[in-house]
């Protein structure tokens, strides 16, 4: 039975602590994996190529948030997966000028930061199921965690407040074992546990 | 106000003629803004924590800008010169926030 975060001392020596067991570790850094493989992918492959078919589930447990596995992609206006424009967003909507050379001028540094963070968190729960995170591991987890579910949110068609309220409602009626039942479960396990970790760094 | 002359400080330097203009767009600077967008992904606490962390707020403004984005679908985060508000809006994309900037219009 997972533990989400507390702190331990405050300051400087301030530590975040949860229990999770080996199966719910495995998840998590699994999909962090997952986030890291969209952020930084390999050479664009020709049409037809299977480059991707490595990176699937990976876990034999359904969830996958790899391009190649989602049937209704609908590409942003740049062509990019959608999961991938919501972790490096658009950021002026008024220039498209501007707006490009943002992105050529950030898009590269982003990545590898987030890269950075996801690298370092999936490594952290793969360790022991006690996980102790000292600052600057716990702010690398909180925003790995975040793009996690942004990715998730995205490819379950999470995009507005009542999205959320609808999907709610209609996991009550499918199957436990239905792929976007499951995928429901993760993603609800990954807000309950930023949420901890998330309200033990504020008031900490 | 850059680009401002004043030809008759004292100073040992060789006295200029004249300065001339020295560009033709110096329009007064236009303020720019940085913009959080509403999501239905990222959480009230964490919200305020970025906030809180990277713009030094404290927990009360934190939380009424939070609260500002949850409720009307987007909140000014911030204002100054462009520059800076691109290098608050790299932050935040950092952080995972729905952000943009823009001029102050």
């Amino acid at each position: 039975m997972a533990r989400g975060f507390r702190r331990k001392g405050s300051g400087r020596q301030a530590r975040y602590v949860a229990q999770l067991d080996p199966l719910e570790r495995a998840t998590v850094a699994g999909l962090m994996d997952q986030v890291r493989e969209l952020l930084d992918p390999p050479a664009p492959v020709p049409e037809g190529g299977d480059a991707f078919a490595s990176i699937v589930a990976g876990l034999g447990m359904g969830v996958t948030v790899a391009a190649e596995d989602q049937s209704d992609l609908d590409p942003d206006d740049a062509g990019r997966d959608p999961a991938l424009a919501r972790l490096l967003p658009t950021a002026n909507r008024q220039d498209d000028e501007v707006a490009a050379e943002f992105r050529r001028l950030t898009e590269t540094g982003l990545r590898q930061r987030k890269a950075a963070a996801l690298e370092t968190s999936a490594d952290l729960l793969r360790g022991e199921d006690k996980i102790r995170l000292d600052a600057g591991q716990s702010r690398a987890v909180l925003a790995a965690l975040t793009d996690v579910r942004l990715v998730l949110g995205e490819r379950m068609g999470l995009r507005t407040d009542e999205d959320v309220q609808v999907l709610e409602a209609a996991a009550q009626d499918l199957d436990p074992d239905d792929p976007l039942a499951y995928a429901l479960a993760v993603y609800d396990f990954l807000t309950w546990l930023q949420e901890t970790l998330a309200s033990a760094m504020l008031d900490g | 106000m850059p680009g401002r002359a004043y030809p008759y400080c004292v100073s040992l330097a060789p006295v200029q003629e004249e300065v001339t203009a020295t560009g033709g767009d110096v329009a007064p600077d236009t303020p720019w803004i940085t913009i959080v967008w509403n999501d239905p992904v990222n959480l009230m606490s964490y919200v305020t924590w970025v906030l809180q962390n990277h713009f030094g707020y404290s927990r009360k403004k934190s939380e009424k800008l939070m609260m500002d984005v949850h409720t009307q679908g987007r909140a000014v985060v911030a204002n100054g010169t462009r520059e800076a508000m691109e290098a608050d809006t790299e932050a935040l994309h950092g952080y995972g926030l729905w952000a943009t900037f823009q001029k102050d219009e």
